[in-house]
């Protein structure tokens, strides 16, 4: 049991038929894909290169063409191949009647929770994500931040071991995405895989343990993040209170040591990071 | 694709089950739905066949009510016999329209001065027909309904002053659960008036009376005096002369 | 069992937030509007009115409520992708369809008792005032003559036959409900949907006449032959559950046809629900 990946996808191929032809477009095209227990696996690709579809297809939405897809060594047809996943649409959209606490209970009760449990449950999660206070608002009062962070709370209500993200920044604040952010990296030291898709490369790369990069459909490359990214002869260093002195003599060393220096400026924070300092004051 | 069609195979083969099942259940208006498109237009049908038909017919039945009060008798005919068909099973939309042609419409043609006597009372005549066919037709929806007996029995007595139909047609209503008390009574007072049916009147009138205070009404009394007399029953045999 | 009720509670619970029941109204109003007519009509022509109105006015609403609410429950899922959310949790696709119907049923039952609640009281108010009045005008005629008069009132009023009519009536709504279900799982649009109901809903309470004269074997051509024989076997029959205006007319309704029809309904409802399940299990969302 152990030794299954949290998701296993092997020779996935999915084609759907345009309406009126007899043509089949291709959406997903032979993927192989293994996101192993306990890491955090980023989905890359531009809109529409088949990220939805695949991820569609693991949670049993929609069916392979040919090839498999397995949660935990179950295949996604199977009901129960579900039991412990959470999963977090693109920008989701709930039963705006309810209130965001009448919202949870029924995910609850869906993952089959009830009674004290479930009760205790709500409130932890809705601590956790912040909705303490408009937990009996009804979701048509809710912003989209707000929505995605029920989203995330529906998600986590059967405390899954595999969660799934679609997009899960789209179209929230840069603060709202440091909150999912830090969320991501507290399941990940909880020992919860979590598999998410985005088209925003600058996330992944701050939280992801291995990506998958898909384009029209194929995965293109696939690997651990330091590995695909790590150009193999250059090093970089970064200094803080380094005098004139002190840079020119690192020069010198290195003309010495026959490397050659590539690059020299002064760092920068980036946007995001400015932004957040900005608007914490 | 194949799903779809073994969804409408399925429909069909559901449909082949259920029909002996359909067949079953009694009908409740085969004859309405056959004779229905005759009647009234195809708009009417449409509506009267998709759950609209008895609020139809009471809109016909109040538009029928209007041109009574209007007196417009061709229209209150045509509509009257529009209500009836829509909702045959109303034994108060038959009684309704035979009373308005046979007491109403007739009434009205017999005050009509710009006629002739003859030209009026034929009219009238017309007129109970009306009534007498819309209470027949009401009869033959509504067998086991005393109502109509009764209303049939009430023209024979007080309009066409036919005795012998009059009794008959009481006593047909008699016979059926939740017929009128009078009815039986009616039947015998309508039957005394018949010529030579004179002992079969007094028979029944007597075993009413017979049957204890409760129907020694004064009308009964003085019918089955007239009979003791007429056909000369015995003296020890009458009833005696009430206090 | 638990999730499939869950999903109907929140189908109730939306349904009913969305205001469903505002409806209500007009039948409230068109009750109290038949009321204007009444001053004109004797008592039997008033109380057969009055239920002819209040229990056509309530066939109409419930089979549109059934139609409207059920339309749009699966097709707006889809569209909000609530539900991937629901879906994507351990439950099978047959108790998410179930639940749906079951929620529209259960808004079927809340609807039709309160309308029969509101129809009830007032057959009832005026059912009493109707027999005080008769006591009052045979206050000096004999006992039989009264008695007489009072029974007329209560043979026009309010009867047992009637809450079998209105049971039937929930028959039909749901029915229709289960249809609409299935129509929703392979129609794209909700227009679509709709107006394949409405078509269902004319063609279903003439499917009886098309029968009949299917069976009776009568000397058609092929083509009318055929034609007879789909609409037979494709539509249900809704005539078969509109025993109301028999009921209203005064005829009783026999436990016998009560019993048979009901069972009828459940069977089109569960083999309409199974291809809704069937067809919606091959659906990609």
């Amino acid at each position: 049991m152990t030794a299954e990946p949290a998701v296993a996808v092997r020779g996935l191929t999915k084609r759907f038929p345009v309406p009126f032809t007899r043509r089949l477009i291709s959406a997903v095209e032979d993927v192989d894909l293994t996101v192993n227990r306990g890491e955090v696996y980023g989905l890359l690709g531009p809109n529409g290169s088949g990220k939805s579809t695949t991820l569609k297809i693991i949670l049993g939405l929609v069916w392979p063409t040919s090839g498999s897809a397995k949660i935990f060594g179950r295949d996604s047809g199977e009901v129960h191949s579900r039991d412990s996943v959470g999963f977090l649409p693109e920008n989701p959209y709930f039963y705006k009647f309810l209130t965001g606490t009448e919202t949870l209970r029924f995910f609850g009760k869906l993952c089959g929770l009830h009674g004290e449990q479930l009760h205790q449950r709500i409130i932890d999660l809705l601590d956790l994500v912040g909705l303490t206070n408009a937990r009996e608002q009804r979701l048509a009062t809710y912003s989209k931040g707000m929505l995605q962070r029920i989203g995330l709370a529906q998600a986590l209500i059967n405390d899954p071991q595999l969660v799934v993200l679609d997009e899960p920044t789209a179209g929230v604040d840069p603060a709202g995405s440091r909150d999912i952010r830090d969320l991501i990296v507290d399941l990940r030291k909880r020992g919860v895989t979590v598999l998410l898709s985005s088209h925003l490369l600058g996330q992944v790369q701050e939280v992801c343990d291995r990506v998958g990069i898909l384009a029209n459909g194929k995965l293109v490359r696939e690997g651990k993040l330091e590995e695909l990214l790590a150009i193999e002869n250059q090093t970089e260093l970064v200094l803080e209170n380094a005098s004139e002195d002190l840079v020119k003599r690192v020069q010198e060393l290195a003309r010495d040591a026959n490397a050659r220096l590539v690059a020299q400026r002064r760092s920068t924070t980036t946007l995001e990071r400015f932004f957040l300092d900005a608007t914490d004051e | 694709m194949i799903r779809v069609l073994v969804v409408i195979a399925a429909i069909l083969c559901f449909g082949a089950v259920r029909l002996p099942l359909e067949q079953k259940i009694p009908a409740q208006d085969r004859q309405l739905t056959l004779g229905l498109r005759e009647q009234i237009g195809q708009l009417g049908f449409a509506a009267a066949l998709s759950g609209f038909r008895s609020i139809v017919a009471d809109i016909v039945f109040i538009q029928a009510h209007v041109a009574w009060e209007r007196t417009e008798w061709a229209r209150v005919l045509l509509l009257l016999r529009e209500a009836t068909t829509l909702q045959p099973q109303s034994i108060m939309f038959w009684d309704m329209a035979a009373w308005h042609m046979a007491w109403n419409a007739s009434a009205a043609v017999m005050n009509d001065e710009s006629q002739s006597l003859t030209v009026r009372v034929r009219k009238q005549h017309q007129y109970f027909d009306l009534g007498k066919d819309f209470l027949e037709r009401g009869i033959q929806y509504n067998p086991d309904n005393p109502r109509l007996y009764e209303a049939m029995a009430r023209l024979y007595q007080q309009k066409y002053e036919d005795h012998l139909h009059a009794s008959e047609y009481f006593a047909k209503a008699a016979a059926l659960p939740g017929a009128m008390s009078y009815d039986r009574r009616f039947s015998a007072y309508e039957l005394s008036y018949c010529d030579g049916r004179e002992r079969e009147a007094y028979e029944k009138l007597r075993a009413l009376y017979d049957e204890g205070e409760k129907e020694r009404l004064p009308t009964l009394i003085k019918r089955l005096k007239f009979l003791e007399q007429k056909i000369d029953i015995p003296q020890d045999r009458r009833i005696p002369d009430s206090a | 069992m638990r999730r499939t009720l869950a999903i109907a509670s929140n189908t109730l619970t939306d349904l009913t937030r969305q205001r469903v029941f505002y409806f209500i109204l007009i039948f409230a109003l068109i009750l109290i509007g038949s009321s204007v007519f009444m001053s004109r009509f004797s008592f039997q022509q008033e109380l057969q009115i009055l239920k002819d109105i209040s229990l056509g006015t309530m066939s109409i609403l419930t089979s549109l409520l059934a139609i409207l609410a059920t339309a749009r429950l699966i097709p707006q899922d889809i569209e909000d992708r609530t539900a991937y959310t629901i879906l994507a949790k351990p439950v099978p696709r047959y108790q998410y369809v179930l639940g749906k119907l079951l929620g529209v049923l259960g808004l079927l039952v809340i609807s039709l008792f309160i309308m029969s609640a509101l129809f009830f009281a007032m057959l009832y108010t005026r059912e009493q005032t109707l027999l005080s009045e008769a006591m009052r005008q045979y206050a000096t005629a004999p006992r039989e003559q009264l008695e007489d008069a009072l029974r007329t009132v209560r043979a026009a009023g309010l009867k047992i036959d009637i809450a079998q009519a209105i049971g039937l009536l929930f028959m039909k709504a749901s029915v229709l409900a289960a249809t609409t279900l299935l129509v929703t799982t392979f129609a794209t649009t909700n227009i679509f949907t709709v107006i394949t109901m409405v078509f269902v809903y004319f063609i279903g309470h003439l499917q009886e006449i098309a029968r009949e004269y299917w069976l009776q074997q009568t000397g058609n051509g092929w083509f009318t032959h055929l034609f007879l024989a789909l609409v037979a076997l494709i539509f249900p029959d809704l005539q078969a559950f509109n025993r109301v205006d028999q009921v209203v007319a005064g005829h009783a309704l026999s436990l016998g046809i009560f019993t048979q029809t009901t069972l009828l309904g459940c069977f089109y409802i569960a083999v309409y629900t199974t291809l809704a399940v069937v067809m919606f299990y091959g659906k990609e969302l």
